[in-house]
């Protein structure tokens, strides 16, 4: 199983955040359409799967 | 923010070409998302009805059953600051959307079922939601407002009140509201300093009261009264944080795409800026002229869009943003330096993100608004209580603003007074002669006078009045605006349709075919016009009281179960006395709007000459030649419609006239008293109902066949009966007492070679004067070539930029149905000088 937390779109929320909670972040993805381009933020918690996410990428890690 | 291309000229007199004043806004505009309706249905095929506001609205309430009804509407808000997407758009500066996609629009199945479920079944929503959203629509069933309201109704009342007749569909199934946000305290206070004074509150409460002091009395009436003050305060400071929050995420968003996503560099540097202006701009006071444009943004986003609907945008805008604009532009050292160019590009964009607003109000108002997503207008101008001229740089800017990005949204009202400085008024002018159909005009004077005078505010409060809507003006600072619908405007009665069915025992021939309205007697038998009307005022006294009942119970269950936290915690009066907004009664600002106007007199003068002094036709006659609509009566339609008609300084047909503006202050003023006390005035107004209502009203006796146009406007004449010239409907419409209602709609349309030539300005300003002699309440003005509106009808590709005016709003003329379009059209021209 693949998490959120694993995907490039995935940024954990700062500790210092009104919203912080541990293991949640946002999911930012570009979106570009007829119109032009945008950017989505969701909140996710890191632990979701992600098997099922069509906008799943896996993020590179050194 | 990129560098400026070209500034706008500041020589008014060789100006013909605006347009936006920076390559991104011409960008901007060019991919605009626009949202205008035509038929009831939106234009752009992209627009769909989004389901993450009623998942989330539906989860709140169900994590939180058992809870006060305000606490849940907070912590709908808090969870949407934690849960609801955010989007940035690419080079946008303001940000913020209401739905999880920048095409879509959000349902608000809290509010009205039959809206809701309409927009469920329709293409709006993709099938595979289908299923979810009717759900959630019938778990909201019972628990929304219609719900709540119907059981004080007899199943022959919601029959009339959900068809659109003699009234305004009942408020609870119409999903079409309004209010007024105090952008002013949001930017002097920031929220979180309401938040603490909030807190303070209810610290204070129970010190003073919620205690087990055994050396003071205890006072359980104090006690009660404490309870639901505190459920409001502690409602009002978990909404607050959720929209701290929410701002909060968009600042991690600008920066999160600034340091992870390919932009320019530019662009990079100004998404931390936007980052940082998000991050301050709803907490905090406001430091400059972008925190304000971007918290006044986002409030208005959440107040109108997203806490609930609510159409509008209600501010006095030169006014309460002028300090901000000085800090930013002018201040030695400013916190947040901004040149005019930049305040400029603020302005434009505002005005493409109010376009980019999708609104799923009821069907009704969709169809009513042709070419307009909703109704945003915006104030500016005036003078204060001294007389002294507000009108202000930024008052200009804001014009500017307007010329370079030709939208119709927002449209603006400017508040006219003799001391407003020639150079604004040349701008509005020069919007007007463009034809955009606004500024429409206000009487400074007129309007203040009513506040003060029927509704207690106090004197400078009132000089510093705002629209609420299209035409009535109510507070704008920050205490006691008007926070819905039904505490300030709207709800009206369709007086053609009562005459109508007057002239039919209350019988509906032409549309439902049911008895829509009280037996007032067979009109055959009718012996003098004072029968007629009698009937007539009959039918409207039913429409009236019956629709403001609904109005009244739709108030009573808003302010039980469809609270606004958010909204509330801006205004002083609620956070002082600890109580939601909705249920704040001691600002009442009431007024019912009367559809269709200048068909009343119109019918009357007719029927007075042709069958009570000439006797040319017999009651009978009139009473078979309508219901056949005119057909085979051709002859006697003829000398119907030659009867003299209103708008002609013809003290014949003017003096019906009065007569209706007399009879609608008593059925409205005189005879009704609302839920919170307040004493509605009448507003004579059509928007754009003369067209979209016209398949509803049957055959009427100035010669009108069923489905034709009805009169326009508040007090305007109808099409084309207006021969004699400006200055005779201006005479005429000075006969009325303007005092007597909350606005008068009037409707004119001016030659485009005269508006446009050398002299056009000096010649308006001549009919101004006369206008403003004459004690008018109202004008705004239509100033097209025909030739372009036709042409535009063949080639709508070639004339995205022509605007028109359409009724309290405007409209690009090729998002209009033909039927609208040849309305438009049909508009007299006027001459000035004539």
């Amino acid at each position: 199983m693949v998490t959120c937390a694993e995907c490039k779109s995935y940024f954990p929320i700062p500790e210092s955040a009104d919203d912080y909670k541990k293991g949640k972040g946002d999911c930012v993805r570009e979106e570009k359409d007829q119109k032009g381009k945008y950017w989505l933020s969701k909140s996710v918690m890191g632990d979701m799967s992600a098997d099922n996410c069509s906008y799943f990428s896996k993020k590179l890690t050194i | 923010m990129e560098k400026i291309v070209q500034l706008s000229s500041t020589n008014l007199d060789q100006l013909e070409q605006r347009e936006p004043s920076t390559e991104r806004m011409k960008r901007l505009k060019d991919r605009c998302r626009w949202k205008s309706i035509m038929g009831g249905e939106y234009i752009d095929p992209d627009t769909k009805a989004g389901m993450e506001r009623m998942q989330i609205l539906t989860k709140a309430y169900k994590e939180n059953e058992g809870q006060p009804e305000v606490i849940k509407r907070a912590k709908f808000l808090e969870l949407s600051g934690r849960e609801h997407t955010c989007i940035i758009q690419d080079e946008e500066i303001l940000v913020g959307y209401h739905a999880e996609n920048p095409d879509w629009v959000c349902l608000y199945p809290e509010m009205g079922y039959n809206a809701t479920i309409d927009m469920i079944e329709s293409d709006l929503m993709d099938e595979e939601y289908k299923d979810e959203a009717r759900e959630i629509a019938e778990w909201w069933k019972p628990r929304n407002l219609q719900g709540k309201c119907e059981p004080y109704f007899k199943k022959e009342e919601l029959e009339v009140g959900y068809t659109y007749t003699t009234m305004e569909p009942f408020p609870f199934a119409l999903v079409y509201m309004s209010m007024n946000v105090p952008y002013k305290t949001l930017f002097e206070d920031g929220l979180e300093n309401r938040i603490q004074i909030c807190q303070e509150k209810i610290d204070n409460a129970f010190a003073e009261h919620l205690h087990t002091d055994v050396n003071r009395p205890y006072d359980g009436v104090k006690v009660g009264e404490q309870l639901h003050k505190i459920d409001n305060w502690r409602a009002f400071i978990i909404a607050a944080k959720g929209i701290i929050i929410w701002s909060r995420r968009y600042a991690r968003l600008a920066r999160i795409i600034a340091d992870h996503f390919d932009v320019p560099d530019w662009r990079r540097e100004e998404l931390k800026k936007m980052a940082d202006v998000c991050e301050n701009c709803m907490a905090k006071p406001a430091r400059g002229f972008w925190d304000a444009m971007q918290a006044k943004y986002f409030a208005w986003m959440l107040g109108h869009s997203y806490e609930r609907y609510a159409s509008g945008y209600a501010h006095l805008e030169d006014n309460i943003l002028w300090p901000y604009y000085n800090k930013s532009v002018y201040y030695k050292d400013p916190e947040q330096p901004l040149t005019k160019e930049q305040c400029l590009e603020l302005l434009e964009e505002e005005r493409l993100k109010v376009s980019e607003r999708g609104i799923a109000k009821g069907r009704t108002y969709r169809q009513a608004m042709p070419g307009a997503n909703d109704l945003h207008i915006i104030t500016i101008g005036g003078v204060d209580e001294e007389d002294r001229d507000m009108c202000n740089e930024l008052t200009d800017l804001i014009l500017e603003a307007t010329l370079n990005m030709c939208t119709p949204e927002p449209s603006f009202g400017f508040r006219w007074h003799p001391n407003c400085n020639l150079k604004t008024k040349r701008l509005v002018f020069e919007c007007i002669r463009r034809g955009f159909g606004f500024p429409a005009i206000f009487n400074h004077n007129i309007k203040k006078w009513q506040l003060e005078y029927y509704f207690n505010v106090p004197r400078e409060e009132a000089a510093r009045w705002a629209l609420q809507l299209c035409m009535s003006p109510g507070r704008s600072g920050r205490y006691g605006t008007q926070k819905t619908r039904t505490q300030g405007g709207g709800h009206h009665y369709v007086t053609t349709k009562c005459l109508e069915i007057a002239l039919s025992d209350g019988f509906d021939h032409s549309y439902t075919r049911k008895q829509i309205g009280p037996k007032t007697g067979d009109p055959a038998k009718f012996k003098s016009i004072e029968e007629i009307w009698d009937a007539y005022v009959t039918q409207c006294r039913y429409a009236c009281r019956l629709h403001t009942r609904a109005r009244d119970i739709t108030r009573y269950m808003e302010a039980r179960y469809l609270q606004s936290p958010f909204v509330s915690i801006l205004d002083d009066a609620c956070v002082e006395k600890g109580l939601d907004g909705m249920e704040d009664m001691d600002y009442p600002n009431p007024w019912c709007n009367i559809m269709h106007n200048s068909d009343i007199p119109d019918s009357f003068a007719a029927m007075e000459k042709l069958i009570f002094e000439e006797k040319k036709y017999s009651m009978e006659d009139l009473v078979k030649a309508l219901r056949a609509n005119w057909s085979g009566y051709e002859e006697m339609r003829r000398d119907f419609l030659a009867a003299p008609k209103w708008g002609n300084d013809d003290e014949y047909v003017d003096k019906w006239m009065r007569r209706f503006f007399e009879t609608n202050y008593q059925l409205t003023h005189e005879e009704l008293t609302f839920i919170d006390g307040g004493k509605p005035l009448p507003l004579p107004q059509t928007v754009s109902l003369y067209a979209s209502m016209a398949p509803f009203i049957g055959a009427l006796p100035y010669g009108r066949r069923h489905g034709e146009v009805l009169g326009d406007g508040g007090i305007s004449p109808y099409v084309g009966m207006d021969k004699k010239g400006p200055t005779a409907v201006l005479k005429s419409v000075s006969k009325v007492d303007h005092r007597k209602t909350k606005g008068v709609q009037l409707n004119q349309r001016l030659s485009h070679q005269i508006m446009r030539s050398e002299k056009g300005f000096q010649m308006w300003l001549s009919y101004m004067e006369a206008w403003w002699n004459l004690n008018i309440d109202h004008v705004q003005f239509n100033v097209f070539n025909v030739e372009d509106l036709k042409a535009a009808q063949k080639e709508p590709e070639k004339y995205e930029d022509l605007i028109v005016r359409i009724a309290g709003y405007s409209a690009r003329f090729i998002s209009l149905p033909k039927i609208a379009q040849d309305a438009v059209i049909a508009r007299t021209e006027q001459e000035l000088g004539a």
